[in-house]
C-alpha cells in the first residue's frame, strides 16, 4: 500500500527522471536485441528490423509502462482540474450563483450540525459521564411524571442499592454571601459526599467533600464554582483554606471547580425538581441518620463496571420493595434511572431534530438548483462535448471530467459554507443563549469539520452526477448532425430539468408550510389567554437566610412588612407576593382531601398545585376573579382557614356546582380542612403555551405550621400606575428599610419574564422561517434559471409564431403557463408531502392543527405565486422579441 | 501451419517473471531470454508486455529495481525479488500447481 503510493507520487512527481529511466531501460533492451540477431550473422540493418518487430510499438509500450505504474490516474485528475479552472474563469456568472447556492446549504447544515454537535453527541465534561444515571421516582397518580426524592426515600436507597459505584443526592440552597463587597444572594446545591465521586470529576484546586464533612456539625465547607471564584474572589489561588460568610455562618474553602463543571443546572431537567439556573457553590448536604423532609432531592448514580441499565432497573425494585416494608401508607410507587447524557439533552432534541430535517431540506433544494444550473450549462456546452466525443473521449472520462468540475465548485462551496456557518452561530448564539443547553461549546471541531466535509463531498456527487450523465447520454451522429443549430441535448435533459424544478418547489413547500405553522403557534401562544396582565409588573424574589428567620410566623410577618413599604411608594398601584409568580417557576404541589368529593377508590388520591398568597397578588398580577372574595387582612390564624382555587380547579373538582363554601385540605388529616371563597382565573405557570392545573392558594398570614420550608422564599409582584425607571431603587429601599441584610433576587419585568419563557419557540420559528424563506429563494431562482433559458431555447420558435400571427400577449401566456404548470406540480407534491411531514411537527404547534387547511392554501398560493413572479422576467423577453431579427439570426 | 511457441496464458506471466527472479536478480531482456531458454524456446513473452508487468509488479512491492552494470558494461535496471515477492511467488506456484492438477484430472476423465 505505501509502496504502491511511493511509486506513484515518484513517477508523477519525478516525471522527468521516471521518463528517462524508462526510456533508458527500453534501449538497454532494444540494443542486447539487436546483439543478439547481429551474433547470428544479420546485418546491422536487419538485426534492427527484427528487434523492433519483435519489441511491438515502443510508445505502446511505453504508454502502458506509465499505466503501470499508476500516474495516469493522477494525471488526469490534474488535467481536469486545471480545465474546470479555467471554464470557470470564463464563465464568472454561473460560478458564483452555484458556489453561492452551495455555500448556503452547507453553511446552513454545518451551522445546524454543530448545534447537533455541541447539544447532542458531545460527551459531557465529566469523566464519568457516560455511566452516570439520574434516579426518579414515580408516583401512583398518573399524568405527574418524574418526582424526585425524599431524604428519607434516598437513605433507604443508599442503603440497599447494590449496582451503583458511587451515589450521590443534591438540591438547591440560597446562600446570602456577606463580608465580600456588597451582600450577594448565591445560588448553590447542597450535596452528599458521594456528589463529586459519581461524577469522576475533580477540582481545578484543593479538594472535594470528605465523608466526614457531609454530617451535622461539620459541615460549614464549601467548593466555589470557577466563575465565582473569578468574579468575587479575584481568581485568588490562595483561596483554598479561606473562611466566607454564607447565611451569617462562615465555611472555609476547601476548592475550586474546573470552568467546564456546572452540575446541577436546569438544564434537561424537569422542574419539580428545583434548581439554579447556575450553581455556584456546593455545600456538604449533611443528611441526618434518619432524615425526613419533602421530595426535593436530585439523585445520580455512577454504575459499576460492566453494570447495566437492566441491573440498576432491578436494583430499585428491590429498593422500592424495601421502602414500601418501611414506610407501608405510600404504595405503588416505583422508580426509574435515566442516563444523564439523555436527561440533559431531552428539552433541547426535538427542536434540534426539526432544524436538522428544515436543513437537510435546504441543502437538497440547493442541490437541485446546482444541478439544474449545472445542466444547463453542459448543454450549452453540447458541442464542445459532442466534438470531443467524436474525437475519442470515451464516455467515462467526459463524466469523470464533469464530476471533477462539480466537486470543484461543491468545495468552493463548502469552503464558503464553513465561513457563512461560523457566522450564523454566532447570530444564533447572540439570540439564543439561555434557551438551547451547551450553546456556548458550540463550535468547528474535528467532527464538525469532518461533517462539512462529507456533506460537501456528497453534494457534489448529487448536483453532478445528475446533469454528467444526462448531458452525455448523446447520440453521436444525431448530434453532429444536427451540426451548428442550436437546439439539441439530449431529450433526457429538459425532462431532468423539469423534474428538478418539480422536486425544488414541493421540498420549498414543505418547509413554508412547517415555517407557518410554527408562526401561527407562535401567534396562538401571544394571544392565548396567560390569565394575568403584565404590563407595568415588576417581579422579584426576597429569600430570607434560614437561621434568622425560622418560624413561619415570622416570615410572614416580615413578608408583610415588605409589602406594606412596598405599598406606600407613590407610583405603586398594588403589590402582592406568592410562592411563584407567572413564569417564575413550578409551584409546589400534594395531594388533597375533599370531604364532599371522596374519591372513588382509595388508592386514586386528588392532587394540586399548592402556593400561598397575600392579600391584593391577584389584582397586582392583574388575575380577575371569577366568584366570591379575594383573602384580605383579617384571614389569620385566628381566623377561619380559608383557600381560593383556580378555575381548573373548580372544573375539574367541582364539576356543574358551586366551590365557594367547600371545604378542601392536604392530605395530612391532622392539618384542618379550609374554605373555599373565591375561584381565580387559571395564570399559566411556566409557559404560554401549557394546561393549567387545578391549584389552591392559601393566604401567607394562616399557614398553622411552624416550619414550612417553602416560605422561605416568596416572589413579589408589584404594578406601578405609570412606567417608573426608578422602581427597582424604590422597591429595594423599602426592602432595606425592613432588614438591610436582605438581598433582592431575580429582579425583573414580567414582560421579561414571558419573553424569556418563549425564548424555546422564538428560536424555532426564526431558524425555521430563515430555512423556509432560504429555500423559496433558492427555488425561485431555480425556476428563474430554468425558463429563462428555455426562453432562450425556443427564440426561433417563438419567432416563428409571431411572424405567423401569434399576438404578444399569447406568447406572454405561453411562457408563464410553462412554468406554472411546474410550480402547480411542485405544490401538489409539496402538499402530499407536506401533510406527512407535519404530522411529525404536532407536538411543536400550540393552537393550530398539523394539516391546518389556511396555511396549506396560504402556502400553495404563495409559491405559485413566487413562481409565476420568478417567470415574469422570462415571459416579458420573449414577447418583446423583434420576430425579424431572430428569424434572420438562424 | 505449426508455430512452436505458445502464448502466455492469462496471469502466468507475473508467475514466470517472478519465479525467474527468484535465482538471481535479472535484467528484462534477460528475464525473457531465460524464460525463452528454459521451456525450450515454447513459451515466449511478448516484449511488449514484459516491462508493464515489470513495472506492476514493482508497484505492489514484489520485486524492486536497482541499476547496475550489465555483462556487456552497460547500465541496465535489474530487478530482484523482495520479501513480499517470495512469499507471492509461493502462494502463486501453489495456486498454479493446484489449477494444472485440476485441469488434468478433468482432461483425462473424460
Amino acid at each position: 500500500m505505501f509502496n504502491d503510493l511511493r511509486i506513484r507520487l515518484r513517477s508523477f512527481f519525478r516525471k522527468a527522471t521516471a521518463e528517462a529511466e524508462l526510456k533508458d531501460e527500453l534501449r538497454f533492451h532494444l540494443d542486447s536485441e539487436i546483439e543478439k540477431y547481429k551474433r547470428t550473422g544479420m546485418s546491422d540493418e536487419e538485426a534492427k528490423r527484427c528487434a523492433r518487430l519483435a519489441f511491438g510499438g515502443e510508445e505502446q509500450v511505453k504508454q502502458d509502462c506509465r499505466d503501470a505504474r499508476g500516474t495516469r490516474m493522477v494525471e488526469t485528475v490534474i488535467q481536469d482540474l486545471h480545465y474546470g479552472l479555467r471554464s470557470m474563469r470564463k464563465n464568472p456568472g454561473f460560478f458564483a450563483i452555484a458556489s453561492l447556492t452551495l455555500a448556503l446549504g452547507i453553511g446552513a447544515s454545518i451551522a445546524v450540525f454543530s448545534l447537533v454537535n455541541a447539544i447532542l453527541l458531545k460527551p459531557l465534561p465529566y469523566p464519568n459521564a457516560g455511566q452516570v444515571v439520574m434516579v426518579w421516582r414515580q408516583g401512583p397518580l398518573a399524568g405527574i411524571g418524574d418526582m424526585p426524592f425524599s431524604p428519607g426515600e434516598y437513605s433507604i436507597l443508599a442503603r440497599s442499592a447494590t449496582t451503583f459505584q458511587n451515589l450521590g443526592a443534591f438540591k438547591k440552597d440560597s446562600f446570602n454571601l456577606t463580608g465580600v463587597g456588597d451582600a450577594e444572594l448565591l445560588e448553590g446545591v447542597r450535596v452528599t459526599a458521594g456528589f463529586f465521586p459519581t461524577l469522576g470529576v475533580t477540582p481545578g484546586l484543593g479538594r472535594t467533600f470528605t465523608e466526614k464533612e457531609d454530617q451535622a456539625g461539620r459541615e460549614h465547607v464549601v467548593v466555589l464554582s470557577n466563575r465565582l471564584w473569578r468574579s468575587r474572589f479575584g481568581a485568588d489561588p490562595g483561596i483554598v483554606g479561606k473562611t466566607v460568610h454564607l447565611n451569617g455562618s462562615s465555611y472555609s474553602v476547601i476548592g475550586v471547580m474546573p470552568p467546564s463543571f456546572l452540575f446541577p443546572n436546569q438544564e434537561g431537567i424537569p422542574p419539580i425538581l428545583d434548581l439554579p439556573r447556575e450553581t455556584q457553590l456546593w455545600v456538604p448536604l449533611a443528611l441526618p441518620a434518619n432524615p425526613r423532609g419533602a421530595n426535593e432531592l436530585g439523585v445520580i448514580g455512577q454504575l459499576k463496571p460492566g453494570g447495566s441499565l437492566a441491573g440498576v432497573e432491578q436494583d430499585l425494585k428491590i429498593f422500592e420493595a424495601v421502602r414500601e416494608r418501611q414506610i407501608p401508607q405510600e404504595k405503588g410507587w416505583s422508580s426509574r434511572a435515566v442516563p444523564l447524557m439523555r436527561q440533559t439533552a431531552s428539552d433541547a432534541r426535538l427542536p434540534l431534530l426539526l432544524l436538522l430535517g428544515a436543513v437537510s431540506v435546504v441543502l437538497l433544494v440547493a442541490c437541485a438548483n446546482v444541478a439544474g444550473l449545472t445542466l444547463n450549462r453542459s448543454l450549452g456546452r453540447h458541442r464542445e462535448l459532442t466534438l470531443r466525443g467524436a474525437l475519442g473521449a470515451v464516455r467515462s472520462r467526459i463524466v469523470q471530467q464533469l464530476m471533477t468540475e462539480s466537486l470543484i465548485l461543491a468545495f468552493i462551496g463548502g469552503g464558503l459554507g464553513i465561513l457563512l456557518a461560523e457566522v450564523s452561530l454566532l447570530v444564533v448564539r447572540h439570540f439564543a443563549s439561555g434557551a438551547i443547553p451547551h450553546l456556548h461549546e458550540t463550535g468547528l471541531d474535528l467532527r464538525v469539520i469532518a461533517f462539512a466535509a462529507g456533506v460537501t463531498l456528497a453534494t457534489g456527487l448529487l448536483f453532478g452526477l445528475a446533469p454528467a450523465m444526462g448531458a452525455t447520454r448523446m447520440n453521436m451522429a444525431e448530434a453532429l448532425k444536427a451540426g451548428g443549430q442550436r437546439s439539441g441535448g439530449s431529450s433526457t435533459a429538459p425532462k431532468m430539468r423539469n423534474a428538478l424544478i418539480i422536486v425544488q418547489v414541493a421540498m420549498a413547500m414543505v418547509l413554508v408550510i412547517a415555517a407557518g405553522l410554527l408562526v401561527r403557534t407562535f401567534y396562538s401562544m401571544l394571544r392565548a389567554d396567560s390569565g394575568f396582565d403584565a404590563t407595568r409588573v415588576v417581579t422579584f424574589e426576597l429569600p430570607l437566610p434560614a437561621p434568622k428567620y425560622a418560624d413561619t410566623a415570622r416570615m410572614a410577618d416580615l413578608y408583610r412588612q415588605v409589602l406594606l413599604r412596598l405599598q406606600s411608594i407613590p407610583s405603586v398601584r398594588g403589590a402582592g407576593f406568592a410562592s411563584v409568580v407567572p413564569m417564575g417557576g413550578a409551584p409546589d404541589g400534594t395531594v388533597i382531601r375533599m370531604p364532599e368529593h371522596p374519591p372513588a377508590n382509595s388508592s386514586e388520591k386528588p392532587f394540586a398545585n399548592y402556593a400561598f398568597i397575600s392579600p391584593g397578588y391577584f389584582a397586582a398580577i392583574g388575575a380577575p376573579l371569577l366568584r366570591g372574595r379575594d383573602v384580605n387582612d383579617a384571614d389569620t390564624l385566628n381566623a377561619v382557614p380559608v383557600t381560593i382555587i383556580n378555575a381548573a380547579m373548580a372544573r375539574k373538582f367541582f364539576p356543574g356546582e358551586d366551590p365557594i363554601g367547600k371545604q378542601v385540605g392536604v392530605g395530612l388529616t391532622r392539618i384542618p380542612l379550609r374554605t373555599i371563597v373565591g375561584v381565580v382565573a387559571d395564570t399559566k405557570q411556566a409557559s404560554l403555551r401549557e394546561q393549567s392545573d387545578p391549584e389552591m392558594f392559601v393566604p401567607a398570614m394562616q399557614n398553622e405550621i411552624k416550619t414550612w420550608p417553602s416560605m422561605q422564599t416568596m416572589q413579589f409582584a408589584v404594578r406601578t400606575k405609570i412606567d417608573d425607571a426608578s422602581i427597582a431603587e424604590s422597591v429595594r429601599q423599602a426592602v432595606h428599610t425592613v432588614d438591610s441584610d436582605l438581598p433582592v433576587a431575580k429582579f425583573s419585568t414580567l414582560t421579561t419574564l414571558v419573553d424569556i419563557s418563549m425564548t424555546a419557540d422564538r428560536f424555532s420559528v426564526i431558524l425555521v422561517g430563515a430555512l423556509g424563506a432560504l429555500a423559496l429563494i433558492l427555488a425561485s431562482v431555480g425556476m428563474y434559471g430554468v425558463i429563462s433559458y428555455s426562453v432562450l431555447q425556443r427564440m426561433p420558435e417563438i419567432g416563428l409564431r409571431m411572424a405567423l400571427g401569434a399576438k404578444r400577449s399569447q406568447i406572454f401566456a405561453m411562457i408563464l403557463s410553462n412554468g406554472g404548470r411546474l410550480a402547480i406540480a411542485g405544490v401538489a407534491i409539496g402538499l402530499i408531502a407536506g401533510l406527512a411531514a407535519t404530522r411529525l411537527m404536532a407536538r411543536f404547534l400550540y393552537g393550530v392543527q398539523p394539516t391546518d387547511p389556511f396555511t396549506f392554501a396560504a402556502v400553495s398560493f404563495l409559491l405559485i405565486l413566487v413562481a409565476l413572479l420568478a417567470c415574469y422576467l422570462p415571459a416579458r423577453r420573449a414577447m418583446k422579441l423583434d420576430p425579424m431579427i431572430v428569424l434572420r439570426y438562424e | 501451419m505449426t508455430d512452436p511457441h505458445i502464448d502466455l496464458p492469462q496471469g502466468t506471466l507475473d508467475l514466470l517473471i517472478l519465479r525467474t527472479l527468484a535465482l538471481e536478480p535479472q535484467h528484462g531482456w534477460a528475464i525473457s531470454e531465460r524464460v525463452q531458454q528454459i521451456s525450450s524456446d515454447v513459451l515466449r513473452i511478448q516484449q511488449g508486455s514484459l516491462y508493464p508487468a515489470l513495472h506492476r509488479l514493482e508497484r505492489r512491492g514484489w520485486i524492486k529495481a536497482a541499476w547496475g552494470t550489465s555483462e556487456n558494461n552497460r547500465r541496465a535496471k535489474y530487478y530482484e525479488l523482495t520479501r513480499s515477492g517470495k512469499k507471492q511467488l509461493e502462494v502463486e506456484t501453489e495456486s498454479w500447481r493446484k489449477l494444472t492438477v485440476a485441469v488434468a484430472q478433468i482432461l483425462e476423465s473424460m
